[in-house]
């Protein structure tokens, strides 16, 4: 260090300074740490981690500040005044929960950022000059004002990039350890600059021997308890918030599983529920070919039993009943279909032939609804999918617009089912001239239990979108001025 | 008087369902005529015969039940046969409250519609001829003279001339005679004959 003319010369022992950066650095990986517990924590939890933390880190900074201090060797003894000592050790925790209170808030704009690490870069570098002040030493200390500016400069500096990278690592990320590792490595060498240009801007002249009370001398011995317990103070809140992170990642995880078996359980439910509405139209669907049949089928034996003359009408009668017992069977293997149970396949479909399978089973409760469905399909569009479940959510989205259009009486009752190319997507669109959705609800349609209808659970739109993600596609609901508009794409084939 | 033949309407939105049941009706000697809704019924032309509508209960538009009831409102009395593919019992129960003749789930036995058919057609055919002997009773009543209508109700509440006079304020032999002209035109040959001809037009006694 260089110093004014008649300034005392002093010098640093390297390994006292290796080890302030090392302190350094691991009061910011503390730091970066424990932002992460004090965002996922509420109420008095979070105030408990705050707290905790910012004695944790305070102690971390201030622990650097002094060994960086008792690093630099005076040819005169240096005692310190223990009350000033621990004035600045109170300052750095104040930084330290400015420090993790702005970046552990739920959001943090740039106001909040710089008045954040002008707060805080104050207090970090009030801690250094504190700790200075607390020296007693015969000698006058002197400062360069250029060099304190910078240094001043350099703690709020560095503050902003501690809390801007702190609110960033918070998440908890797969690559959150080594990040933070880097990150804590840059702030701690960012902080050990800032202090040595502080130390860099003080020079010491010559002078009569201090009033040394309050005063004690830092032995070597002490020098090191302080890293050791510093260092203990830190290990232990870093290990304490693992602890934690990996409990409420454990939490998170099985409430995850159970969320999705709940969600997987509420499909199936769902599926009976559309089976249930759709039910009475199959119903209708199947017996209505088979009354047919019986009665046909009955006029015959009635025929035959007075001597069959009539072997015109009684060929007409047959020809009906093979027609309609088509008719019921193929009713009874789309239903089968519909039925189908077991793990999603994934199959190569033709994305109109889903939606020609499922207007073929709503088609009678769209004429008892008075609705014209009205097709615009584009001939070969392929995906992969499961045609079951895919089917669920076109019959979800019909069965929606149908509802929605019962209400309907001053205009056409029109669903428009359309099938078209979207780059290497195929878009699905359903179209109804019912009220149409709320602008401001259009979001929230899709989640679970959200229902506008008397009876309805709320669950179809937020599985229907599950679905379709599942897929690899989307789900998501326009407001048009007449009318809903739901629109979903998957993935083509190739 | 003659009866037209009598009809059967049915009405159901599946025209393989109709075809079918008016060939098993036609195959009984019956006459049918088939309706894809309700409004073609409504606006249809039809016989004065005795007759009864088979009806499905899920229609295109209106439901078989509430057409059962617009037909009550609109004074079309005709005995219904409902056919339904999955009818419960609160629809069955208003159904037959309402007055249908009978409620059968498709697909039915051909031998209970066409029991139905004949119950349906019976009652029609009595609800008819006791509506035409109404109107001939009514008749009868409208050509009474005013003078007679006022004794009419007097002598089927059992008084004796004598006190019909009193009453209305005349002789006893007037009293006889307006007796007898009303006993011809009403077309009764006893006392207790009028008295039920007055009560089937609703001639109330007016004294007990």
């Amino acid at each position: 260090m260089i110093s004014a003319n008649a300034a005392l010369p002093g010098f640093y022992d390297h390994g006292e300074v290796a080890r302030s950066v090392l302190i350094a650095i691991a009061a910011s990986y503390a730091a970066l740490d424990l932002t992460g517990r004090v965002t996922a924590a509420r109420g008095r939890v979070r105030l408990a981690w705050l707290s905790g933390g910012a004695i944790a880190m305070g102690i971390g900074i201030w622990a650097m500040h002094f060994n960086g201090m008792l690093a630099f060797h005076l040819p005169v003894s240096v005692e310190y005044d223990w009350l000033t000592v621990l004035a600045s050790l109170l300052v750095a925790i104040f930084a330290s929960s400015v420090a993790l209170y702005v970046s552990s808030r739920r959001e943090m704009g740039l106001v909040e950022a710089l008045a954040g690490s002008v707060i805080m870069g104050a207090a970090i570098a009030g801690m250094h000059y504190i700790d200075m002040a607390a020296m007693r030493l015969p000698a006058v200390t002197r400062y360069s004002p250029l060099l304190v500016a910078c240094s001043i400069l350099l703690a709020i500096l560095f503050s902003l990039s501690a809390l801007l990278m702190a609110f960033d690592l918070r998440e908890e990320t797969r690559w959150s350890v080594p990040r933070r590792l880097g990150s804590a490595t840059v702030m701690g060498v960012a902080v050990s600059a800032m202090h040595y240009t502080g130390m860099a801007a003080a020079s010491f002249i010559p002078a009569s021997p201090p009033d040394l009370s309050y005063a004690v001398n830092i032995s070597s011995l002490a020098n090191n308890g302080i890293s050791i317990v510093t260092l203990i103070v830190i290990v232990a809140a870093i290990t304490t918030s693992s602890v934690d992170r990996r409990a409420s990642t454990e939490v998170e995880r099985r409430a995850d599983e159970a969320l999705r078996e709940a969600q997987a359980k509420l499909a199936r439910v769902t599926r009976v529920h559309a089976m249930g509405e759709l039910a009475a139209a199959i119903a209708h669907e199947v017996n209505q070919p088979l009354t047919a049949i019986v009665t046909n089928g009955n006029f015959c034996l009635r025929e035959l039993a007075g001597g069959g003359r009539n072997l015109e009408e009684l060929r007409e009668a047959i020809a009906e009943i093979v027609n309609d017992g088509t008719r019921a069977s193929t009713v009874i293997s789309r239903i089968r279909t519909l039925l189908a149970k077991g793990a999603p396949e994934r199959a190569e479909l033709d994305i109109n032939e889903v939606i020609q399978e499922v207007t073929g089973l709503i088609r009678s409760e769209l004429a008892r609804n008075r609705i014209s469905l009205l097709t615009d399909l584009t001939a070969g569009l392929r995906v992969r999918g499961d045609g079951v479940q895919l089917q669920q959510v076109l019959i979800n989205l019909i069965m929606n617009s149908i509802d929605a259009m019962r209400t309907v009486t001053d205009r056409p009752r029109e669903l428009l089912i359309k099938s078209a190319k979207h780059s290497d997507e195929v878009l699905v669109q359903v179209q109804d001239s019912g009220p149409g959705i709320d602008p401001g609800q259009v979001d929230r349609i899709f989640e679970p239990f959200s229902t506008t209808k008397a009876g309805g659970i709320g669950m179809g739109l937020s599985i229907s979108r599950s679905i379709v993600e599942s897929h690899g596609g989307r789900l998501w609901a326009v407001a048009e001025p007449n009318g809903a508009l739901f629109e979903f794409t998957v993935p083509t084939q190739d | 008087m003659a009866e037209a033949e009598p009809i059967v309407f049915v009405i159901d939105d599946d025209p393989s369902v109709r075809r079918a049941i008016r060939r098993l009706i036609g195959s009984v000697g019956l006459q049918v005529e088939l309706f894809g809704s309700a409004k073609e019924f409504l606006h249809s032309r039809r016989p004065d015969a005795p007759s009864c509508l088979v009806l499905d209960i899920r229609l295109p538009g209106i439901s078989g039940l509430d057409f059962q009831r617009e037909l009550a409102v609109a004074n079309v009395h005709i005995p219904i046969i409902f056919i339904t593919a999955h009818g419960d019992i609160p629809m069955t129960v208003r159904a037959m409250k309402a007055g249908a003749v009978e409620f059968l789930t498709k697909p039915f036995h051909d031998q209970d519609l066409l029991d139905a058919i004949n119950v349906a057609l019976e009652r029609d055919h009595a609800k008819r001829k006791q509506e035409a002997e109404i109107a001939i009773l009514r008749q009868r009543w409208e050509s009474l003279t005013p003078r007679e209508r006022e004794v009419l109700p007097l002598v089927v509440s059992g008084l004796l001339n004598k006190q019909i006079a009193g009453e209305i304020g005349t002789s006893e032999t007037t009293v006889k005679v307006h007796r007898g002209q009303l006993m011809r035109k009403m077309g009764a040959d006893s006392l207790a004959e009028l008295v039920r001809l007055a009560e089937r037009i609703g001639i109330p006694n007016t004294k007990p």
